[in-house]
Formats: structure tokens, sequence, C-alpha cells
């Protein structure tokens, strides 16, 4: 298969260019060249949503996008981010502080096995963003978090607790609003 | 006279049953003919019961609602006799008289039997009523003046006939039947003028329905895109064929009739379509990359980034997953339109016979632009399609702005 440079920016930093071959798997490309690996490969057909990591839009919005079908070159010249982009870290990359989301999944114990977090992690990091732009109210909550969720397989069936810990870290972060 | 009494009870006895046995014969026949004609599919809607109507039919003058025909006697067609049903399956007639819109595919249904309409009656009056009225159609002036369509049936009607048979073999004449009446094939897959008539004199090679193309499927048309008499049968039956799935309007096609299809009646329309002497399934070699023009080899990087994780990247598809790209006929139309349109709207989780399951399809409109979309096409069509011409941007750009439910083949 033929090579081509790629690059782009993943969780804030330019990556650069080299050769990569055109058919390679984003989710190959994040582990073996990037060593990335937070990203997990679960169902390898697009449907577990694991493997989800987040695109941000020249418009300023973000959305998820399932690396295990999607190849590397489809992400040339964009943002992404990836769960290894949540936490603030000090110098040597240890882990300093929690992001919201990331702290109130820990807290509710919404994941039991987490080999599923990583795309609840960024799904509810693209549903905090939506409503940023457009907080929601109250009486539409459940069905934006099912709508922005209900995609992602939990095998643990923890669904309950991250729905859950969602609503909340929504709530803490004031993006509910009456009605 | 004991003996006249013991004759007569007992001939009483017998006939009770056989009359009975007849009447579930008939009853039986008549679920099976309701699945073939797929009355179903027009008087359900989504979710709701069985025949009680509901379902929003687009149309180029309006939506119609398929109507409640279950055995209602204020909602539905609880009151009608064998005759009116007859007069309404055949003639576009309604109890009261008035026309029906030629959404009724009357326009097929005037060649059937009266045999099979009481057939499919007496079937009828054996599902529950539901008391509940369908939407009513409101069409704009002058289609919602239903006595205009006097002069359109005596125009067009009946237009539709069946074809000579001496020569043809039995099972071609049972396909004819099938496809022609029953199935009313012809409906979706042969274009209509601007009054919405079929163009009997292009029957069955192809139409449009709500901006895709219902493609052609006449006998040199289908072996072009590679379809035999055994595929045809197996596609009917399990929605899947090494050609493809069902999709769009096909599915509940598939969902509501031809799964139900006994295999001697699908062999039938295979045979009728492709006829007693069928043209040779023409087979597409893979072209090579290097064989491909510069917008295709730019599409096969569209393919590699979005296409591959499912379709593979040799184009052979993933069992229970995606259809194959090698021998799919949306691929190897020669009209662009339904690869197009899957491409950008794509396709919902479909479930088939056996528990096959395909998985949804994902969208791609607000995904690629304009010209990514041209070099996929290029790329899929020369690639595996069997296509050598090139699409232009303006091309796409066309088909695009072409949304609008056309009744007639564009083009």
């Amino acid at each position: 298969m033929a090579k081509h440079p790629l690059q782009m920016t993943i969780n804030g930093k330019p990556v650069d260019a080299v050769d990569i071959p055109d058919d390679l798997p984003m989710i190959d490309y994040l582990h073996e060249y990037n060593n990335l690996t937070g990203s997990r490969l679960g169902c390898g057909q697009g449907i577990c949503h694991a493997c989800v990591v987040i695109v941000d839009n020249p418009d300023g919005t973000s959305e998820e996008v399932r690396t295990c079908i999607t190849g590397a070159h489809y992400f040339a010249g964009k943002k992404i981010r990836t769960i290894e982009g949540h936490a603030k870290r000090d110098e040597q990359g240890v882990v300093t502080e929690l992001n919201p989301i990331q702290l109130r999944f820990v807290d509710e114990f919404a994941f039991q096995c987490s080999y599923c977090a990583p795309g609840f992690v960024n799904a509810a990091t693209v549903l905090v963003e939506k409503l940023q732009r457009q907080p929601v109210a109250k009486s539409q909550l459940e069905q934006v978090i099912e709508d922005s969720l209900g995609h992602h397989i939990c095998r643990c069936t923890g669904y309950v607790r991250y729905y859950s810990a969602t609503r909340n870290v929504l709530s803490d972060l004031g993006l509910v609003k009456e009605g | 006279m004991k003996h006249l009494l013991t004759r007569i009870t007992l001939a009483v006895g017998l006939a009770a049953p056989l009359l009975q046995a007849q009447a579930d014969d008939q009853v039986e026949r008549g679920e099976y003919l309701t699945r073939a004609a797929d009355c179903m599919a027009c008087h359900t809607a989504p979710g709701g019961a069985p025949f009680a109507g509901g379902l929003a039919i687009e149309s180029p003058f309006g939506i119609i609602y398929g109507t409640n025909i279950t055995q209602s006697k204020e909602h539905g067609i609880g009151l009608y006799t064998d005759d009116e049903f007859f007069a309404a399956l055949t003639e576009g007639k309604r109890r009261d008289g008035a026309n029906l819109y030629p959404a009724m595919p009357y326009t097929s249904y005037h060649l059937m039997p009266r045999e099979d309409s009481d057939a499919i009656h007496a079937y009828l009056k054996t599902v529950a009523p539901i008391e509940r009225d369908a939407p009513e159609t409101s069409l704009s002036f002058p289609f919602n003046v239903r006595l205009g369509l006097t002069a359109w049936n005596l125009m067009y009607a009946d237009d539709l006939q069946l074809k000579p048979a001496e020569d043809k073999s039995e099972a071609w004449q049972r396909g004819q039947y099938m496809v022609e009446v029953m199935g009313h094939c012809g409906e979706c897959h042969t274009p209509r003028s601007a009054t919405g008539a079929m163009e009997v004199d292009k029957h069955l090679s192809g139409g449009l329905l709500n901006g895709y193309l219902s493609p052609s499927l006449l006998a040199d048309d289908l072996a072009n895109r590679g379809w035999n008499h055994q595929d045809l049968s197996t596609f009917l039956k399990h929605g899947m064929s090494s050609q493809g799935t069902m999709f769009n309007e096909m599915y509940p096609v598939f969902h509501n009739s031809t799964q139900f299809l006994d295999d001697k009646d699908l062999a039938a329309m295979a045979t009728y379509l492709l006829g007693d002497t069928p043209p040779a399934a023409k087979v597409v070699e893979t072209r090579t990359l290097d064989d491909l023009n510069d917008s295709a080899k730019r599409g096969h990087q569209q393919y590699l980034n979005v296409c591959a994780g499912c379709h593979a990247p040799e184009g052979e598809g993933k069992p229970h997953i995606a259809v194959a790209m090698r021998g799919n006929t949306t691929v190897r139309l020669d009209d662009p339109r339904n690869l197009l349109r899957v491409i950008e709207d794509g396709i919902d989780e479909q479930q088939f016979s056996g528990f096959e399951r395909m998985q949804p399809m994902p969208g791609f409109a607000d995904k690629l632009d304009q010209t990514q979309l041209t070099d996929l096409l290029n790329y899929l069509r020369q690639r595996w399609g069997g296509q050598t011409g090139e699409l232009a941007v303006s091309d796409v750009q066309k088909l695009q702005a072409d949304k609008s439910d056309t009744h007639s083949k564009a083009d």
C-alpha cells in the first residue's frame, strides 16, 4: 500500500508529517504511531463507539468520529482530541486534575471494566460543548442525553450510572435551564 | 322416512365441513395473495395496526394517505360487498361511487380475476376491525376533485395489458401475473407522464420515486447489472444477494410481500423478468488502480478514508455488516443517482430473514464536499461498476439539486 505524509493536531499539539499507509485505520495510527492507546478497539465495525475521538470543527463545533472504521488520512489537517487530552498534566506528563466529566464518572463509579469509558467521556464532552453553546431545558434533558450517549455500548451495563453522572455534571456546569 | 332423514342429516353433516374447508382455503389463498399484492405497504402506517391505514404517500400532486381497509364499518371497508371490493380493486371505485386516487394501483390490479379479488376480500374479512379513521387525503386544486379522475381513468386506467403468452412457458405466464398484476412492480419501475400515468410504451424501463431511481427491470438491463435467475429469486426471497440488499422503497416490499412468496412463484417472477431464455449476466472485472482516471484515483483515498472500514479495502464487503461493492447492482447502474443518494443519506439498520442483519450506514452529506463525492462516485463506478465515463462535479450538483419527487424518468 502506498504511503503519504499525514499531519494533524492531536490534543492541541501538531503532529509531524510522516508517511502513513493510505489504508491505515485511524485507531492504528493513534496506537502505533502516536502511542496514544486510550482509544479502545472494541467491535472494530463502528457499533460500540469505544474508539471515538473528538474532531474540533473550524466553526467551533465538535463531534465524535469512530476511529475503527475511519481511515487516518480522513483526519488530515484536522484538530482532534483523544481521551488522553482531557485531564491536566504536569511537566512530566503525570495527570494532576481530571476534567469535570472524568471526575463525575469516577466519583459515581460510572464504569466498571472501563473499556467503553473513553468513548463515553468523549461523547459526554461533545454534549457539554454543545450545551455550552445552547443550554437545554430540563424537560428535554433525558432525551438529549439519550441522543448523545445512546449509541455507546457498555457490556458491563453501566448505563444508569453513566447517564446519572452525565445528568449531574450538566447541572454542575449550569447547562440545564428550567422549563 | 327414517332412512331419508338419516341421509339428509348425513349429507348436511358432510357438506358443512366441506364448505368450511373451502372457505378456509379461500382465506388462506387470500392471505397469500394479499401478501403478493402488498396491500399492507400502503394501508399500514409505520408502527400502526395492520391495514388500518395512515401511511403518508408522497406524490407529485400532494400527500395521499393509505386508507383503513380493516372491517370497521365506519372507518374501514366492513360494509363492502364482494362486488364493491372488486370494483375498488380493479376500477378504483369507492363504495360511494367516488374515484380512488391512482396511488391505489388499480391500473395494475384491473387485470386481476374475480376469484383472486374475492379471496383477498375473504382474508381481509378476518382482520380485526380498527375503529380509527386514517388522515383524510387533501390535495390541492384541481387534484382534489375526484370526479376529474373519471376522464383520467377513461384515458389511462386500463393502459397496462398483459403481453401475449402463447409461446411462453407456464412459469413465464405465472410470473407475468405475479409481477405485473399482483406485485404491480411497473407502478414504480415505469416512468410516468406529466399526468401521472404510467408510460406503458416504456414499461418497466425504470422510474423515479422520492428522489431515488427505481431501476429498469428489462431483461437486458438486469443482465447488464449482473442479475441471473437464481440471484433474482434469492434477492426477492431473502432481501439480499451478492448484488446487494433491498433498501429504500424496496425494503418494506421485502418485509410485507416478497419474503412470503413461495419459491415457485419467486422463480416464476425471475423467469418473467429475465425471459424464458435469459440473457447472460454480465460479469464486471475489477479495474486496477492504475487504470482509473485522476478523479477516481483521488476517490480511492476517499473510499479508504470513510468506506473501507465496513465495505473492506478491496470492496468485498463484510458479512452481516456491509454489502460488497464488487458486483453491487447500485454501483453498476449507469445512472449515478442512487449511489449518490445512498452515500449522502445512508441506510438505517436492516433486518432480513433468518436473523440476518446489516449495520446502519451513516450518511455523508455533511462529511464529503461535492468534489470528494464526485471523486468517490467515479472511483466506485470505474473500479467495480464497469463504468468508463467520468462524472463531473456539475453532474453531482445537478443531481443534488434535483431532489423533487419527480414522477417521470429524468435526464
